[in-house]
């Protein structure tokens, strides 16, 4: 009995029951009687529209009048007392259908951006003194070993302390390919183990980990409105009340005027007013700025807010940080330039020199070496280099200062290698090495593909020398090499960029500029999930460190501001010529539902295509 | 304070801006925020965290029946 119960009063037991008695009126109405026929719309009006006229009248008490709710129940009672029954009811069982779709796909939508969003695991297992426990991530403390079985997500920010295994980032990077991990390799919440057993030591609390960071990211991001957004509802809230004084003056002139009968032309105010509702106008744009949202996440690309997808979509000119963000931030080894030794020889003795150190450069040296050997002794002079006992051999390696400091003959450099790395050996000059700083491979395609999407400029702004900064410019193909710039003059170009085109974009690590990526129109904070400095300033935050993000970040929102677009002028096209078409008379009731409702879903289900990311 | 709620029942992006603005109206509640996709509830209070729960659980229930307001 309950069950029947709840089932008449689901939204589907409505529709059902009013569809019986509405069904029925009708034929009673052509058969039997017309009064008992009354009785019958009366009750399936009731049905379908009890809980909408009740919501109504409290609207009345709020004085907020032009309600949707308000609207129809006043379009249906209408209906009702000039005679036309069966619409009277039509427009409350269609509104209950078309609120049921509508409630539906909201439902849907929801459905499938959470579990876009669902990427990390409730529950953590932790190792214990007495074996593994299952535990609440909530409750797991920093500094606790949990353990990752093959197939499971990573549930709380960590470290690995044991095992290794491939691990499938995509979920929190969108980056396709697996990456191999040992201990002491970072693994962030989301991340999948694909095989072999982990054990890994909490570095967060699971709230302060990377998937919940993205999810409030996310969840936060809707709240500062694009235009779109403003735009559709200030419209709305002169859209209404001028419908409703249309739908008074409709009401009420052609009868004075003796063109039409009372009945008649009240019945096409009511239909007016039916159209008026704004609901599927103010659903249907922020609905596809989510969905873009919830796409892009998806991409490891976290655009912050709506308004930021117009500000990538027309995006004119780009500005890059340099190291970090075009390079890696680390040096390869590009010439050696040797003075009677070899190049093995020289490589070989720099490494070795520098065997205790793990300066960048120090690193690079030991890094392309395959004979590296201990030296007997080294002392360090902090910004001129190493001096250290090698063999039988005093092996200086350092800058040019230190060169000078020993007196080492340098007539022999043809050149000024100022911050290359120079080798003596015993007090003779033996080679010099140059570093560069290595440059992402896939930097040169993207920013050509940022050019084929319109961006009219690109800039290096850099405080490195000049050689640097122009060699990495000229391999991945910028317009601009700015070099040698202060913090404060980077920023005063970026001023100038800003002030010469409608939208710039500043890219960087987030290290040192945080106040260019809060300056620029969008500030891309690259690879930097931990940064919060980066985070908070950027606009967009790319998760993970490859530049191939930008242009696919372009598209993204290109797409998304498309589908805003197609929804407002297919909300407004479709309820104007319903508008019209009710003017001149054509246009029932029926129809004027369909235009509420109908576009409504139309507009939600067309804003999921933002869900899906567009290719290049 | 801020302090974050899961809000359901809520049937249209409209509705959900106009129980905002009411819940903002509620002495000692700065201001209101409603996320109608994501169904949160985002308030900046003076008030005690029972009592603004208290205060805005009474102002969706008046507002439209089957609203309901979760920590």
């Amino acid at each position: 009995m309950k069950r029947i119960f709840d089932f008449a009063k689901s939204e589907i037991g409505r529709i059902a029951l009013c569809l019986i008695f509405f069904i029925s009126a009708v034929i009673l109405e052509q058969t039997i009687n017309e009064y008992i026929s009354l009785a019958f719309y009366v009750i399936a009006l009731i049905i379908a529209g009890g809980e909408v006229f009740v919501s109504a009248v409290k609207g009345i008490f709020r004085r907020d009048l032009l309600d949707e709710k308000f609207l129809m129940s006043i379009a249906s009672v209408g209906a009702m007392i000039v005679g036309e029954w069966s619409e009277g009811v039509a427009v409350m069982l269609f509104f209950l259908v078309g609120e049921t779709f509508e409630h539906r796909a909201v439902r849907k939508s929801r459905a499938s951006i959470r579990a876009l969003m669902d990427i990390c695991p409730d529950e953590a297992c932790v190792l214990t003194d007495d074996g593994e426990e299952m535990m609440d991530a909530e409750d797991v403390e920093i500094g606790s070993i949990i353990v990752i079985r093959p197939g499971e997500r990573v549930p709380i920010d960590s470290v690995i302390t044991f095992g290794s295994a491939d691990i499938d980032t995509s979920s929190m990077t969108g980056e396709p390919l697996p990456v191999s991990a040992a201990v002491g390799s970072q693994l962030s919440s989301g991340y999948i183990v694909k095989n072999g057993l982990l054990h890994a030591r909490t570095v967060r609390l699971s709230g302060d980990s990377a998937a919940a960071r993205v999810l409030s990211l996310v969840e936060n991001a809707n709240e500062s409105k694009s235009r779109e957004e403003s735009f559709i509802t200030k419209f709305s809230r002169y859209y209404t009340p001028a419908v409703v004084i249309v739908a008074l003056i409709v009401a009420i002139l052609p009868p004075i005027l003796g063109l039409k009968s009372l009945a008649d032309s009240v019945y096409t105010a009511l239909t007016f007013l039916v159209i008026s509702c704004p609901c599927a106008l103010v659903i249907s744009v922020p609905m596809a700025f989510f969905g873009g949202i919830g796409g892009a996440a998806s991409r490891g690309i976290l655009f912050k807010g709506g308004n930021v997808f117009s500000k990538v979509a027309k995006v004119e000119t780009v500005a890059f940080d340099k190291t970090g963000t075009i390079t890696n931030g680390n040096f390869i080894v590009r010439d050696v330039i040797t003075y009677g030794s070899s190049r093995e020889q020289v490589l070989s003795m720099a490494a070795s020199a520098e065997y205790a150190s793990n300066h960048p450069i120090a690193e690079c040296l030991k890094s392309v070496s395959d004979k590296i050997v201990p030296p007997r002794s080294v002392k360090e002079q902090a910004g001129y280099g190493v001096v250290a006992e090698l063999y039988e051999n005093t092996c200086a390696v350092g800058n040019i200062k230190l060169m000078k400091e020993l007196s080492v003959d340098l007539s022999n450099v043809s050149r000024d290698l100022e911050g290359a790395v120079y080798v003596a050996i015993d007090g003779s000059l033996a080679g010099v090495i140059t570093l560069a700083d290595s440059v992402k491979p896939e930097a040169a395609e993207a920013i050509k593909n940022l050019r084929r999407l319109g961006v009219k400029h690109t800039a290096i702004l850099s405080g490195d020398r000049e050689e640097n900064v122009k060699r990495v410019a000229s391999t991945v193909g910028v317009d601009e090499a700015d070099f040698a710039l202060t913090p404060e003059q980077k920023y005063a170009r970026l001023e100038e960029l800003i002030s010469s085109s409608k939208s710039t974009m500043y890219v960087g690590d987030g290290i040192n500029d945080a106040p260019s990526l809060a300056r620029a129109d969008v500030g891309v904070a690259m690879g930097s999930m931990g940064q919060d400095s980066a985070i908070e300033a950027a606009d967009m935050v790319v998760m993970i460190d490859n530049l191939s993000k930008l242009p696919e970040a372009v598209l993204i929102a290109r797409k998304t501001i498309n589908i805003s677009w197609q929804n407002i002028i297919f909300a407004l096209g479709t309820k104007g010529l319903i508008l019209i078409l009710g003017l001149l008379g054509f246009a029932n009731m029926w129809l004027a539902v369909f235009a509420d409702v109908g576009v409504a879903i139309l507009a939600i289900l067309n804003s999921m295509r933002a869900l899906r990311a567009p290719k290049l | 304070m801020k302090l974050k709620y899961t809000i359901t029942g809520l049937d249209c992006p409209n509705c959900a801006s106009k129980l905002a603005g009411q819940m903002s109206d509620i002495e000692g509640i700065e201001s209101a925020k409603i996320n109608f996709l994501t169904e949160k509830l985002t308030v900046e209070t003076s008030l005690e965290e029972s009592a603004a729960f208290d205060l805005l659980s009474k102002k969706a229930r008046d507002f439209e029946k089957g609203i309901k307001i979760e920590k």
